[in-house]
This record gives C-alpha cells, sequence and structure tokens, in this order.
C-alpha cells in the first residue's frame, strides 16, 4: 500500500548517511533526556516510595538543628502513634577513602527496627547488632563497596562528632522496599551519646513514629506541634515523604539546573530534526513542484514534510529508548546503585520517562517540521518546477 | 484531427511578470484555440513565453488578464486548490527532465496522480500497469528511476501523464534531453497517443524534427503568436 508515511519514509531513505547521522543525533538528544530524567527521579525515589503510616519530626527551623531526646516519650505519648524511635545524623567517612560518601546514622537500635521494620536483617544478626553497643548494620551495596563481611571491625572517621569510632559490623541488611538506602551505615546512638561531655548528650536529630492510620497523618503531626508550641523547642512534623523532599531541598538548585539542561537538550534536538526536514524540502522542491502540478493540493505537500519529520521523530524515539535501557538499566544505573547507592537507591527508568521520551521525540519532530512545512505548502509550481533538482 | 469546438480557448490573454517593481510582459494579448484531439507544438526562442503559456493551459498558472477556457472551465478565475483538482481531472504532464520521484518505482511513479481519487489498492495498480503496457514498459515496472534509461524514464513519465486518462497532455520539451534514437521512440508514443488514443496534446519544443509530428506548429515571438 502507498500512502504518505511510506512516501516519506523512503524519502528518509534518500540519504541514508544524513538520515543515520539525524537519527543518531536525535537519539542521543533522547538518551541523555532519559538519564536527566532518571536521574532527577531516582532523587525523588525516597520521596516517592515513603512509607504513608510514618511521620517525622524534627526542629521547626531546620533538620540540622537538634531537639531534646525527651521529646520522644512524649510523642509516643500522642494518641494514634505505635511506636516511635530517633536518631542523629552523624556524619562518619571511612578513613582510608575519605572522598567516598555514605550515611551513617546512629539510631535508637531497638525502636528503629520496629519502625523502619523493612530493613531486612537476619535474625541472628538483629540479636548480635542488639546486644553490642559497639555494633553497626551495614546495606548490603555499601558492604560490598567496602569490602566487609559480618564479624569485621570498622573504624568511622567523625566529622560533627569528631575522632575515631570503632564498630563491629553485626549485621548486612537489605530492603523490602525501594525507599530503603542499600549503602548506608547504622549504629547505636547510645555509643555516642554516651561518650559526649554532659552538654551534648541527649539530643536527636529527628523522630520518626509509625502511627496506626496513615489518613490520619496530618491530625496527629498537628497534635504533636501543638503539643510543643509552648515549649523553647519547636517542631516541625510531617509525612515522610515530606521529610525526605525537604532532604532534597538542599540539592533543589541542582535539581533545576537537571530540569533545564533537559529542556536544553530538547531545543538541541528540535533544531537539529529541523535543519534536516528544511535541507530535504530545499532539495525536494522541485518533486513537491511536480506533486503540485499533477494537482496534490499545498496542504498534501506540507502532509509529505510533516510525515516524513513524524517518521524521523518517530524512529529516533525509538533508537533513543532502545539504546537507553543498556545505558542506563544495565550500564550507568547499576553502577550508580552500586557506587553512589546513598544518591540513587534505586536508578531505573521509570515507565513514564519512556513515554515522555517517545511522546516528545514526536512531538518536537512535528514543530520542527513546522516552518519547513509551511514553505512547502507555500510553494508556487512553476517556481518549483523552474527550481533545479 | 477533431473538428469540434476548441478544447482550449484563449483570448487575449496578458501574462506580466515583475522582477523586482518592473513589470515584464511575456504574453501580450495572444489569442489561441486548439481543438480536442489535436497535436500541436509551441516553438519560439528562449523568452518568448512558451513556457509560460503552457503553463497558463495547463493551470500552473493564471493569466493577467483575459479568458482561458480549458476542457469547458474557465481557468483563469480558480482559486489553488481548485486549479490543482482541475488540473488531477484534466492534464497530463511530460517534462524535459522527467521528474520522477527516485525514491518510488515505476509503478508507483505512474500509480502518483491516482492517488488523488478515491480509488482501491488495486484498482491503481491495474490502471497502472495498463499505462506501463501503453508504454511498453510493464516488464519495468519494479525498477527504480535509476535501474532506467533516460528514454525508460520519459516514458514512465508519459505512462504517469496518461494514467488518470487526462483530456490534454502538455508536453515541455519531451525530448530535450534524449538522444535522437530515444526522442524518435518518445515522438512515436506521443503520436500513437493522439491517434490511437486521441488525446489532446500540446508540446512545447526547440526541435524541429520534434515539431514536425505535431499537425499544426504555433511559432511565439515576445509574447505573440506569429
Amino acid at each position: 500500500m502507498m500512502n504518505f508515511i511510506r512516501i516519506s519514509a523512503r524519502n528518509l531513505l534518500r540519504n541514508k548517511m544524513r538520515t543515520a547521522l539525524t537519527i543518531l543525533g536525535a537519539s542521543v538528544a533522547i538518551i541523555a533526556f532519559v538519564m536527566l530524567r532518571t536521574t532527577l527521579s531516582a532523587w525523588s525515589v525516597a520521596a516517592d516510595y515513603a512509607a504513608k503510616d510514618r511521620i517525622a519530626t524534627r526542629h521547626k527551623v531546620s533538620f540540622v538543628i537538634t531537639v531534646p531526646k525527651n521529646y520522644v516519650d512524649q510523642i509516643r505519648g500522642v494518641p494514634g502513634i505505635k511506636s516511635a524511635t530517633y536518631a542523629i545524623w552523624f556524619g562518619g567517612k571511612n578513613p582510608k577513602k575519605p572522598e567516598q560518601f555514605f550515611a551513617t546514622m546512629a539510631w535508637d537500635v531497638p525502636s528503629m527496627l520496629e519502625v523502619y521494620n523493612e530493613l531486612v536483617l537476619p535474625p541472628d544478626q538483629k540479636q548480635a547488632f542488639l546486644a553490642d553497643k559497639q555494633g553497626a548494620i551495614i546495606g548490603d551495596v555499601l558492604a560490598r563497596q567496602l569490602g566487609l563481611k559480618v564479624g569485621d571491625r570498622f573504624t568511622l572517621q567523625g566529622s560533627i562528632y569528631p575522632g575515631d569510632w570503632p564498630l563491629n559490623i553485626s549485621g548486612i541488611y537489605s530492603a523490602a522496599s525501594k525507599a530503603v538506602d542499600r549503602s548506608s551505615l547504622f549504629f547505636h546512638y547510645s555509643y555516642v551519646n554516651d561518650s559526649l561531655p554532659p552538654d551534648r548528650q541527649d539530643q536527636v536529630g529527628w523522630i520518626a513514629s509509625r502511627i496506626d492510620d496513615a489518613g490520619r497523618g496530618p491530625a496527629i503531626s498537628a497534635a504533636i506541634d501543638q503539643m510543643f508550641d509552648v515549649k523553647d523547642i519547636q517542631t516541625a512534623t510531617m509525612s515522610e515523604r515530606a521529610m525526605n523532599l525537604s532532604f532534597m531541598g538542599m540539592i533543589s538548585s541542582l535539581l533545576k539546573a537537571l530540569d533545564v539542561i533537559s529542556i536544553i537538550i530538547l531545543f538541541i534536538m528540535l533544531m537539529i530534526l529541523g535543519n534536516t526536514i528544511a535541507m530535504g524540502v530545499r532539495e525536494r522542491t522541485r518533486e513537491y513542484g511536480v506533486l503540485r502540478a499533477i494537482g496534490f493540493q499545498p496542504s498534501s505537500i506540507a502532509w509529505f514534510v510533516i510525515g516524513e519529520a513524524a517518521v524521523t521523530g518517530f524512529v529516533s524515539g525509538l533508537v533513543g529508548l532502545a539504546l537507553s535501557y543498556p545505558i542506563v538499566e544495565l550500564g550507568l544505573g547499576r553502577a550508580l546503585e552500586e557506587n553512589q547507592g546513598s544518591w540513587f537507591p534505586y536508578f531505573r527508568i521509570d515507565i513514564k520517562t519512556y513515554a515522555m521520551g517517545m511522546v516528545l521525540a514526536m512531538v518536537l519532530a512535528l514543530a520542527a517540521s513546522i516552518l519547513p512545512a509551511r514553505s512547502a505548502f507555500r510553494l508556487q509550481v512553476t517556481d518549483a518546477l523552474r527550481r533545479l533538482a | 484531427m477533431s473538428t469540434e469546438s476548441p478544447i482550449v480557448s484563449l483570448k487575449e490573454i496578458r501574462k506580466t511578470f515583475f522582477r523586482g517593481k518592473e513589470p515584464v510582459s511575456v504574453l501580450d494579448g495572444l489569442s489561441l484555440n486548439i481543438a480536442a484531439g489535436s497535436f500541436e507544438a509551441l516553438m519560439g526562442p528562449s523568452g518568448s513565453g512558451k513556457s509560460t503559456l503552457l503553463n497558463l493551459i495547463a493551470g500552473l498558472d493564471r493569466p493577467t488578464a483575459g479568458t482561458a477556457i480549458v476542457a469547458g472551465e474557465n481557468i483563469g478565475k480558480m482559486s489553488d486548490g481548485d486549479l490543482a483538482k482541475f488540473r488531477s481531472r484534466n492534464i497530463g504532464f511530460i517534462f524535459q527532465a522527467y521528474n520522477l520521484m527516485p525514491v518510488l518505482t515505476a509503478q508507483e511513479n505512474v500509480e502518483l496522480p491516482l492517488l488523488l481519487h478515491n480509488l482501491s489498492g488495486a484498482e491503481r495498480k491495474k490502471r497502472a500497469q495498463t499505462a506501463l503496457r501503453v508504454v511498453g514498459l510493464e516488464d519495468r515496472s519494479h525498477h527504480y528511476p535509476r535501474q532506467l534509461s533516460g528514454g525508460q524514464e520519459q516514458r514512465v513519465a508519459i505512462a504517469r501523464a496518461i494514467v488518470n486518462d487526462p483530456t490534454i497532455i502538455v508536453a515541455d520539451e519531451p525530448t530535450g534531453d534524449l538522444d535522437r534514437k530515444s526522442a524518435d521512440e518518445i515522438l512515436n508514443l506521443m503520436d500513437r497517443l493522439n491517434k490511437e488514443f486521441k488525446k489532446t496534446i500540446l508540446m512545447v519544443t526547440h526541435d524541429p524534427a520534434a515539431a514536425e509530428r505535431a499537425a499544426v506548429t504555433h511559432k511565439l515571438d515576445k509574447g505573440q503568436l506569429k
């Protein structure tokens, strides 16, 4: 069957090298777009997968300011709270490789294992962790990177809490949820707290609570904050998702920059496609003149151009997405999950990103064809026929 | 040759182009009748207005003044869209440079004008094969233009021109790019289309040998018939 799309597709094969380079260029833009969108979504994955029945309480001003530990017991007494735990951000480093970032937090371990029940830890390792004040558990991804196994000794170098902090690796955890970072290190709050001078003791960074009804999260949060409104130190209680997003707020400028870059990439793609389509129209002016002469309407000629752009966009989208899968899912994604798990616990292409990539490839190709299609539409037959091929 | 009322009737046709702001008169009060079923040639020096006249008759352009009745329709007043429909119904084109679409086979090139009509794929194919048989190229239907000689390409172009069963065939220097032998084959074919299929043919040519095939030769100079 011969139709506009088929002729448009054939026209694309006329200059195979140029078409291949155009499709490759546009595909690279699609790959870059997919990578950036995946980076953005990977950063927010912890927020997206946050437990709906968990809320977090922090200092009203910022999560970098601590609140008194005794707030935990008061929160446990608020109706609707099933259990509560607390932690401080330790900010430790591996002294052998100080440039490597991974999250280190000191938790009240018994309550933490209750509130964060998506941490998967063998029972014997859990018991060992509970029993040992210097015990630590480490995510399986980080364990592989650091070459640590259960029973090893590992020394953390403190920055917020200076000094060397020897730890016993009691267990290696994995996760039942995509939100859990598998490249973190957790150890006992009491280990840090007991080592601090009295004036710095019994302070916590945030309090995480399980609630009995996810739908009552806002009301319970309000009740907690109201309780501390009359105190010297007020709190801000929010859903776990909001808490995670507030962490991300620190890098919001970077995220915005990535967003802008992804738009710039799309404009580059638009220009690549527009240039190729315009060249094609110029070269085929005489043929369009012939088509007009034998009775094709100006709109039909414009449709030839648009059809060619649509085929280019479709193929570019397909190629770009087909190449994105191995690059992002099998290559870059795995590497980032393994090596930068704190930032990218789950670096996979979202189905929405695939759909967006395909739709954008088509929409941009069609947008790129508007001006060339307009000039093809306006061709005067006699002028077009006079034009040398 | 038919003696019926003319299929082309031009009265006091003027065509003026503008070079910048300066008007250039190409056709200057030209009148011409062409009888249905005739084979007529237009000759004249370069710039005499041959191609402009052919374009007006074929509905590719409109006169600045005068009346142009072709196949019973006043084409001087038609919109671009109506002119396109008029051409698809009434005109078959043969160009000097063949102007086949290089990405389509001979068969597909011949089918092109039929895309404008509500025909099934099978019907298009049948008509295109018939047209290719008339020009003696049914065995080359799946060849691309680059796989054909110049003479064969022009025969495919002729098949494309006749596939719609047009009222008039206009040919602009149809043998201009061909050697003598191929040119004679094309002229024989056009002669056959005129005599056997009763097609009205109007041909612009510089070639006296080609013009000899026409029953009537009009000589044009400075926008006027001599």
